[in-house]
């Protein structure tokens, strides 16, 4: 009995010594949100991280009514690597830095225009840092973009993960960035996000400073609240980013890759010049078959594309065959002029397969691959894209020919 | 509401005439051994034993008087006030005997030596009679509420059956109420006890063996089985460890319990207790053996296997769908209850990264405030939940409300606001608390003993800690046996056939056979082909 | 006799699943995957194949010498001395496996559970557990292993069930990319681990029908084949080729379901459940171990020798490698072929061969 009761003991000892090395206590963390990784001058890493100040959350216990508080807490280190950067913040950050729920990882374009693989692998390898998290890119330095507040969500980084969850850019998540960095067949392609002004700051205290200095940015007036914004794509030559798309030809991008089939198409009325017509695609589906005859290599890529017609400018009675026909057809056109446009980009200014066509290739072409999977992008860049789009209005909402019109 | 009525002793069941004679201590007030003394036929000479021995006794009475006839013959009646029908004892045997029996006599000359026969056969209006020639067997039946006529010049007793004290009606069942079903439970007195099953189960075969345990109470204790469908091997273990039995008393089931039963370091429990007869009926009907002891509501069951623990009554009479899905849900509360604060402590101390985004920051604003660990929260929410349930089952009854207002604002209340504990934290322990009481009440005290255990696991491990102590804890089940039978079956070792009532209830028409091994004597419980189904041409 | 308690044919079955797969789930398929890529899955159909002859060779031993463990066959084919130094060899060889089997677990565990723990502290508790498994026999075992397995398989179909958004099963084209012998290649892993069915003849003479020992072996061979086969392709439509570079490619699968953003981050759960699984394997070889032991002592019990053996397990499961990376290395490029041409397919088949010619052990075919 005495033995028992003496290793029960000694087993409750072990247990509790346990307790000592793999706690991490909710209230010591420092939960990250969203990572920004930086060029440093010098060659190092700048981290930026913004933590989450739960205390500002809310969550039952009232709040002092008024103020409004900073949901979040943006610091940035220099290190050599992300992991030593990392462990220059924890010296300014009195509780341990904790990866486990870090919804967006951003890349600075400097950084990224040199090559991402030396800043994420930490990402994959540490076991608290999810696949699943939002990889972009910024337009400028990503410091800048994390430095930011949502207005709807608790933070900006949270804000933008929603943005990317509803499909509007391209999304890609840590483990399809390890994929596709692994294929031969594919270059990564990432979601570019920069600040944009967005309406009115809400209470004091909440006005931001919109980073400036590159096209395009509007002057902020004074005052202005600014939102992280998905703002095109940033296409990558291996690991390193080498141009732009914009909106449209991200949806082009979206479509070829068969990834997401929602967007709005607008076409011009057939009957009437310069009033528009805007279907709403719901469902589609794209096919992409490679073929090769021993010298060159093209594609033939077909698009399937249903929509809603949800919105008239014009007055054409849409009940008639040939108007729709002729709608129909104006959207295919559209579709094909939109993916066209992404895929001209790649092909003719970056040189750069960010379509997967490769992989389409290579399920197809085995032996060939095999020879050809070290030259791809030029072979890609060479190869001739047949499009053929198939669009088809299925619905039209409420209505049928307009409400307002006299029959 | 609770209605005092005096039950009668039923009529029919000649049990005690077969009594075991229990191996009593002498501690009676005379100076000889008691057990072996017989009557004699001096009848002063038997009283005076009879006094010696009850001395100081004050409710035994002793009744003497005379039957007139040509000789006057001396009888006595001995018995004890308060566990006696009065009505009976004066109307059909003293008025019987001193008024009416020698009057219709005509032509019988009644002398003392055949007055005991005579009176047996024609003067008591009793519906049991035994004789005795132990001074023992008075003794024991003055006791139980017999009442014992003396007879001058014989060597016999009469014991005259006239049991009729103060006791509880019958009443609904309080630690296990159902929905649909016989509302009964059983009450302190072992024979309405005994008579309830008998209107359920109304067959020979039933058998209902007395003996009586403790050497000072005295108490009866009866063995139910139905013989031909229980494992005869069953009922001579639960004999043979009945037997082994010698303790001054027993005033509860729970003496037995913890004498006979398997593994007696088991936080589990290898018999089952209730205090319904239906569930006693369903139990004998699967070749179970049931212990009702006298004095107590509470019988145990044997043997007792793990998965009864989420099975109720009223399962088995319900619609099946309804019943199977309540029983996958009282799975899943026993997991909770088992487990939750546990989880809840691992993950919020070891893998946050379990909780979806949104959900995190809730937990983690809620925890900016409150100053300790979660363990030791945790720990203290349950001690206080504890100390609440405890308070509601000893204080008066008037108090109650005030004490769980008290309970309800204090701990749930005003804890949060003043930032001792976290909001998720009450929801989690009041959860826990809840789903505890859906599980069988003796399994639910189980549960919260070995709650504490694994919430002490999971804050020095996490998840490990956690599924370590899993682990343990079924480990330590599946080498655990009831009578025989391994505990977790029929999951473990799997027994196809049993699974139709385990975490589902299949309806009554496929359970065609009992569980397999309990009732292995007769496995068959119903013809094949019950189902109900319109008639099809060609089938008969 | 050591062990009183008998287990029936299903739980044999079981035990046998549980006894392979509990550690294949780990990083097998990468192992397997580094070979043979996309076509990782057909090496593992491969394996399965190749090892139904290691299963009927266990069964056909087992079947000639009734009555009789492992590691009593040498004794009763060759002789007294030289058997009782084959059955030793046997027995060293089953602590070499259970100790680096402990520290797989607690790498598994320190890598991706409760990284800043200790790693002699989680192979404590897991041999500390084991030990408490076996002192209860193998009948509990059984009954143990049949409440976990279940939930273990539950919890791999209800992976793959939810990961189903995220494959694409166009990720395993093209089919026989890397060839025969790089899938050959491929297949040696998970063969090593399928011919862990060998240790299956340990426990034999406590079937209730020793007679279905072969059905057993057999039927236990190609579920955790099939098992293993729908794990590789899962893994393969979500990751592709890349879970080659993966340490444990299913426990990632876990990680990247998301379904309506609410059932997510589950894969805690999921390795909590993997952990029994794990317990339950320790538990199967220590208790091979101690069994085997006490029976080539001619002791009559086996408990005494828990203790002992549970302390030189823990002893040799730290000394087994100096850091995860030595561990994967021995079990990916060392482990097949060292398994396999010793004690699971080549001793066993030599054994068989001289039984056959000597005409030892019961009745001949």
């Amino acid at each position: 009995m005495i033995k028992k009761i003496c290793s029960l003991v000694l087993v409750v000892l072990l247990v509790l010594q346990g307790g000592c090395w793999g706690r991490k206590e909710l209230g010591q963390l420092a939960i990250v949100m969203a990572a920004g990784v930086d060029r440093a001058p010098g060659g190092d890493i700048r981290l930026t991280v913004q933590l989450a100040r739960p205390r500002a959350f809310g969550g039952g216990v009232e709040r002092p009514s008024g103020a409004q508080e900073n949901n979040a807490w943006v610091i940035s280190e220099n290190g050599e690597t992300v992991l030593d950067a990392q462990r220059n913040l924890e010296k300014r950050v009195s509780r341990s830095i904790y990866w486990g729920h870090n919804v967006i990882l951003v890349f600075g374009e400097e950084l990224a225009r040199e090559g991402i693989r030396q800043a994420f692998n930490f990402f994959t390898r540490s076991p608290t840092a999810r696949e699943t998290l939002w990889v972009m890119v910024a337009r400028g330095k990503a410091e800048d973009v994390l430095n930011s507040h949502s207005q709807l969500e608790n933070t900006s980084a949270q804000s933008a993960g929603s943005m990317l969850r509803m499909r509007v850019g391209e999304p890609v998540m840590l483990k399809d960035l390890s994929m596709m960095l692994a294929s031969k067949g594919t270059n990564p392609a990432l979601p570019r996000v920069e600040l944009t002004a967005s309406g009115r700051p809400q209470g004091p205290g909440m006005v931001e400073n919109i980073p400036q200095g590159y096209k395009g940015a509007q002057q902020p007036p004074v005052g202005t609240h600014a939102e992280i914004t998905l703002t095109g794509t940033g296409i990558f030559k291996d690991d390193k980013l080498v141009g732009w798309l914009n909106v449209r030809e991200t949806r082009g991008l979206l479509w070829l890759k068969d990834e997401i089939k929602r967007g709005v198409v607008t076409v011009p009325s057939p009957v009437e010049p310069g009033k528009k017509i805007s279907i709403n695609i719901t469902r589609g589906n794209t096919r992409v078959e490679a073929f090769f005859d021993g010298e060159s290599v093209w594609f033939d890529v077909w698009m399937k594309m249903e929509g809603t017609l949800w919105e008239q400018q014009s007055k054409e009675k849409l009940t008639n065959p040939v108007i729709y026909k002729a709608i129909e057809k104006a959207m295919s056109r559209e579709i094909e002029n939109i993916a066209r446009g992404a895929l001209n980009k790649a092909q003719l200014e970056y040189g750069v397969d960010i379509f997967g066509f490769g992989e389409a290739f290579h399920r197809k072409y085995k032996r060939e691959w095999a020879s050809m999977q070290n030259r791809w992008n030029e072979v890609f860049a060479g190869a001739q894209v047949n499009i053929a789009v198939e669009g088809r209005i299925r619905r039209t909402g409420l209505t049928t020919n307009r409400l307002s019109e006299p029959q | 509401m609770i209605l005092f009525k005096k039950p009668r002793r039923p009529k029919g069941t000649n049990s005690r005439a077969k009594d075991q004679n229990p191996a009593g201590g002498n501690r009676e007030t005379t100076e000889q051994p008691v057990q072996n003394l017989l009557l004699s036929t001096d009848i002063e000479s038997n009283l005076k034993q009879l006094k010696g021995i009850f001395k100081n006794c004050s409710d035994v009475v002793f009744r003497e008087f005379l039957f007139a006839q040509r000789e006057q013959i001396k009888l006595a009646l001995v018995y004890t006030d308060g566990l006696v029908d009065k009505t009976l004892v004066s109307e059909q045997i003293m008025k019987a005997l001193a008024l009416n029996v020698p009057m219709a006599t005509d032509n019988m000359e009644i002398t003392r030596n055949n007055a005991l026969h005579y009176v047996k056969m024609r003067g008591l209006c009793v519906h049991q009679v035994q004789e005795t020639g132990k001074i023992q067997d008075v003794v024991d039946a003055v006791l139980s509420g017999d009442t014992v006529l003396m007879v001058d010049g014989h060597a016999i007793a009469l014991i005259n059956g006239s049991r009729g004290w103060e006791a509880r009606s019958v009443a609904d069942s309080i630690t296990e109420t159902v929905v649909r079903g016989p509302r009964e439970s059983f009450v302190e007195t072992l024979r309405i006890n005994t008579s309830m099953l008998r209107r359920k189960i109304k067959n020979p075969n039933l058998k209902i063996e007395t003996l009586k345990l403790g050497e000072v109470t005295k108490t009866e204790l009866a063995l139910v089985y139905i013989k031909g469908i229980v494992n005869e091997g069953l009922v001579h273990e639960v004999k043979d460890r009945l037997s082994r039995i010698k303790i001054d008393g027993v005033l509860e089931s729970g003496y037995i319990e913890e004498l006979i039963r398997d593994h007696p370091y088991s936080p589990f429990a290898t018999m089952a207790h209730t205090d319904r007869p239906d569930r006693v009926a369903a139990n004998l009907l699967e070749g179970r053996v049931a212990i009702l002891v006298d004095g107590t509501p509470v019988a145990l069951t044997v043997p007792y296997l793990f998965i009864e623990a989420i099975q109720t009554p009223d399962d088995y009479y319900e619609q099946f769908l309804f019943a199977s899905a309540i029983r996958v849900l009282r799975v899943i509360f026993l997991v909770i209850a088992l487990t939750l604060p546990s989880l809840y402590i691992a993950i919020i101390s070891f893998h946050p990264e379990m909780l979806p985004t949104p959900l995190l920051m809730s937990i983690a604003a809620q925890r900016e405030a409150v100053p300790f660990p979660v363990f030791v929260e945790a720990f203290f929410m349950e001690v206080a939940f504890e100390i609440i349930r405890e308070a509601g089952i000893r204080l008066p009854r008037p108090v109650g409300q005030a004490v769980s207002i008290v309970a309800a604002l204090i701990i749930g209340q005003a804890a949060v606001q003043a930032g001792l504990v976290a909001g998720a934290t009450i929801i989690v322990v009041a959860l826990t608390a809840m789903a505890s009481f859906t599980v069988y009440y003796s399994g639910s005290i189980t549960l919260r003993l070995l709650r504490f255990p694994l919430m002490f696991l999971s804050a020095s491990l996490g998840l490990l800690g956690l599924i370590s102590g899993i682990v343990i804890i079924v480990v330590h089940l599946a080498g655990m046996r009831s009578f025989g039978v391994p505990y977790l079956a029929p999951v473990a070792p799997t027994i196809q056939g049993d699974l139709k009532d385990s975490a589902v209830r299949l309806p009554w028409w496929s359970m065609r056979r009992r569980p397999h091994l309990i009732g292995q004597n007769d496995q068959r419980r119903e013809i094949p082909g019950l189902k109900p189904e319109p008639p099809r041409p060609g089938r008969r | 006799m050591v062990e009183k308690g008998k287990i029936d044919s299903t739980q044999a079955i079981l035990l046998n699943i549980t006894m392979i797969f509990a550690t294949a789930l780990l990083s097998v398929p990468a192992i397997t995957a580094t070979h043979a890529r996309q076509d990782a899955w057909l090496s593992s159909l491969l394996a399965t194949l190749l090892a139904l002859p290691v299963a009927w060779l266990t069964a056909k031993l087992a079947s000639l010498f009734p009555g009789k463990i492992l590691i009593e066959y040498p004794e009763a084919i060759l002789g007294r001395w030289a058997g009782k130094i084959l059955g030793l060899l046997y027995l060293l060889w089953f602590i070499q496996i259970c100790s680096i089997m402990v520290r797989e677990f607690g790498d598994f565990m320190v890598n991706a559970f409760i990284p800043e723990t200790p790693i002699v502290v989680v192979n404590i508790i897991a041999i500390a557990i084991a030990a408490y498994i076996i002192t209860q026999g193998l009948e509990v075992m059984a009954r143990v292993n049949q409440v976990f397995l279940p939930l273990i398989l539950f919890s791999i179909v209800l992976i793959f069930v939810l990961a189903t958004p995220e494959m694409d099963l166009r990720r395993l084209l093209p089919v026989w990319e890397s060839g025969a012998m790089h899938i050959f290649k491929g297949a040696l892993a998970p063969l090593a681990w399928y011919g862990e069915i060998s240790t299956f003849a340990m426990i034999v003479p406590f079937l209730v029908r020793p007679g279905e020992a072969r059905r057993i072996a057999l039927i236990s061979v190609v579920a955790v084949g099939l098992i293993f086969a729908f794990l590789v392709v899962g893994s393969l439509a979500v990751f592709g080729p890349g879970i080659a570079a993966m340490a444990y490619p299913v426990l990632n699968v876990t990680r990247v379901i998301n379904i309506a953003n609410v059932i997510e981050r589950m894969d805690p759960f999921i390795v909590a459940v993997w952990i029994t699984g794990g317990y339950i394997k320790i538990a199967f070889f220590y208790y091979v171990i101690v069994l085997g032991s006490a029976r080539w002592l001619k002791l009559c019990d086996f408990r005494p020798l828990v203790l002992p053996v549970g302390v030189i397990l823990a002893a040799l499961s730290i000394m087994a490698g100096d850091n995860s990376l030595e561990i994967f290395h021995f079990i990916g490029d060392v482990w097949p072929f060292y398994a396999l041409f010793t004690f699971e397919f080549a001793i066993p088949l030599g054994l068989l061969v001289i039984a056959l010619f000597t005409g030892r052990g019961k009745d001949k075919p």
